[in-house]
């Protein structure tokens, strides 16, 4: 097993973690905070460019320009390690580092540009980052904390039943770091039973894509929402309640167009999702409104937390119309 | 004694494809042998014409014309081909080579101009946005509550203790710098020009 950092770390921001489910950062903070785990956020920090990049509108050398920038944001900052909240950050860094330290050719390319455009301080040297061991998803550095959840566990979930949706950039991509099994992944599964809740482990879809495919959810709506309703099917059919996410994108995916998917399939799939940072979170006492987020999610998490009984502090911001499909 | 005469030519789409800054030394496009995994486990292919088997067969034909076939854009990108190829080979990785030959040559300028409002937004802010093109239909589809997070999201991430989501100006505009650099401002104004 390889070693994962706990301190020095730079918590990277998702662009759709900010804006759709700012309750994955605020859980994740929570959870590190608890955890002892040292970790920082940069404004300086940019986007990675991977919803554009896989619109094909961002180019190789533009995305990889960007990380070497956020590389030299973190370095900056103190901190050699970068922890992502989205799957799609994850492979986006970990390529452009393995570019970066590989291709010698890119690499003079990139620092040579930089250097024209009066950033040298930002050049990178072969190495600077590891892809291997500087780069993790959250949910990883979890799985290595795992031991201490028990302790903090305080929710009884038993009446539920649990799946996990494991993002296809965080398995499929560099599928050679992936922890807990590529084919069938088991790493949320692992962190839901550390806190001593039991998921249904294997379903049929359980490898299938959320759908979203990037440019497909906008440009070729029918083939994306068909792909993401056979996997909801498939986890109507085990009578999943709560979907745990690890990727903002996939989590969007299924939050915001079961709905959708429910009036055109003429079917109830009454699933709750959460991000696994969001339902470990809750799980160890976090606020649903000041800390989980409940607040920005379409399918509404009131009913799951009257069955668990939990009492939030009241939100002070009612978003005006609460409207439930 | 028959011999197999190769064109000097054949390889000369897929040799420009394993030499693309995406492709990593490692992708094995030569060795593909068409066991068709790929498309077993393809969502775009359960769904669509896409075929990611029949895709690579034409890159290594050195069959051009699969650039502008309309069917690799139904590739969700997902990279479950990848993940599983035995010869590691990516069909995902050489489809996003071609799109971008396609984006090159003009063709697939049509596919990508909606999304143009993401890298003004990357221009304008350093983080990308909901393409604008798409933001009334997301509406429809997720209702009211949702076009209400948009107007309150400031103070929905005050309440959750966190603060603005825009850089400061010294970093959008090194962002900016950067991105004028490596060409794609200008490659954006190209796309905008050619609507």
């Amino acid at each position: 097993m390889k070693k994962i950092p706990d301190k020095d770390m730079l918590l990277f921001k998702s662009c759709l973690v900010s804006v759709e489910y700012p309750g994955v950062e605020s859980s994740t903070a929570f959870l590190f905070d608890k955890l002892g785990i040292g970790y920082h956020r940069d404004q300086r920090q940019s986007c990675c460019t991977g919803l554009g990049h896989y619109y094909d509108l961002f180019d190789q050398l533009s995305t990889t320009t960007l990380a070497a920038r956020n590389f030299w944001v973190a370095r900056d900052s103190g901190n050699q390690n970068i922890a992502v909240m989205c799957a799609t950050c994850y492979a986006i860094l970990k390529k452009s580092a393995k570019i970066l330290n590989e291709d010698d050719e890119a690499r003079e390319k990139i620092n040579g540009l930089l250097e024209e455009g009066g950033m040298g301080e930002m050049t990178y040297k072969k190495g600077d980052i590891d892809p291997h061991k500087n780069i993790f998803h959250t949910a990883e550095i979890l799985h290595s904390k795992r031991d201490l959840f028990e302790e903090y566990s305080q929710l009884d979930f038993s009446q539920f039943k649990i799946a996990t949706h494991h993002a296809c950039h965080y398995c499929k991509v560099h599928y050679e770091d992936t922890i807990g099994g590529v084919r069938h992944p088991m790493l949320l599964d692992e962190l839901a039973a550390s806190g001593g809740v039991d998921t249904t482990g294997w379903y049929d879809q359980k490898r299938l894509t959320c759908g979203a495919g990037f440019s497909q959810r906008f440009t070729n709506k029918e083939l994306s929402l068909s792909v993401t309703g056979e996997k909801l099917m498939s986890l109507r059919d085990n009578q999943t309640d709560i979907l745990l996410h690890m990727c903002p994108n996939c989590q969007m995916q299924f939050d915001r167009y079961q709905p959708v998917i429910e009036e055109r399939l003429g079917v109830k799939f009454n699933m709750f999702h959460l991000n696994i940072s969001q339902f470990l979170a809750l799980n160890m006492g976090a606020d649903p409104y000041k800390v989980v987020g409940v607040q920005t999610h379409t399918v509404p998490l009131n009913p799951l937390l009257k069955k668990l009984g939990v009492e939030p502090v009241q939100s002070s911001i009612e978003l005006k119309v609460r409207a439930d499909h | 004694m028959r011999t197999l005469k190769l064109d000097d030519d054949s390889s000369k789409l897929a040799n420009e494809v394993i030499s693309d800054l995406k492709a990593s030394p490692s992708l094995e496009l030569f060795k593909c042998i068409q066991c068709g995994m790929c498309a077993s486990l393809c969502p775009g292919a359960r769904y669509s014409n896409y075929n990611p088997r029949e895709m690579v067969k034409r890159v290594l034909d050195g069959d051009e014309s699969v650039i502008l076939d309309d069917d690799i854009w139904n590739c969700f990108y997902c990279y479950t081909c990848h993940s599983v190829c035995p010869a590691n080979n990516s069909a995902s990785v050489v489809n996003q080579i071609l799109r971008q030959k396609a984006i090159d040559e003009g063709k697939g300028i049509e596919k990508i101009s909606a999304f143009l409002t993401y890298g003004d937004s990357f221009l304008e802010i350093g983080i990308g946005s909901i393409p604008a093109a798409f933001f009334d239909i997301l509406v429809t589809d997720f209702g009211p509550k949702w076009l209400d997070l948009k107007m309150n999201l400031d103070s929905v991430r005050k309440e959750l203790g966190l603060g603005p989501v825009t850089l400061p100006e010294d970093s959008i505009e090194e962002i900016n710098k950067i991105l004028n650099i490596t060409g794609f401002t200008r490659k954006m104004e190209k796309i905008r020009g050619s609507e």
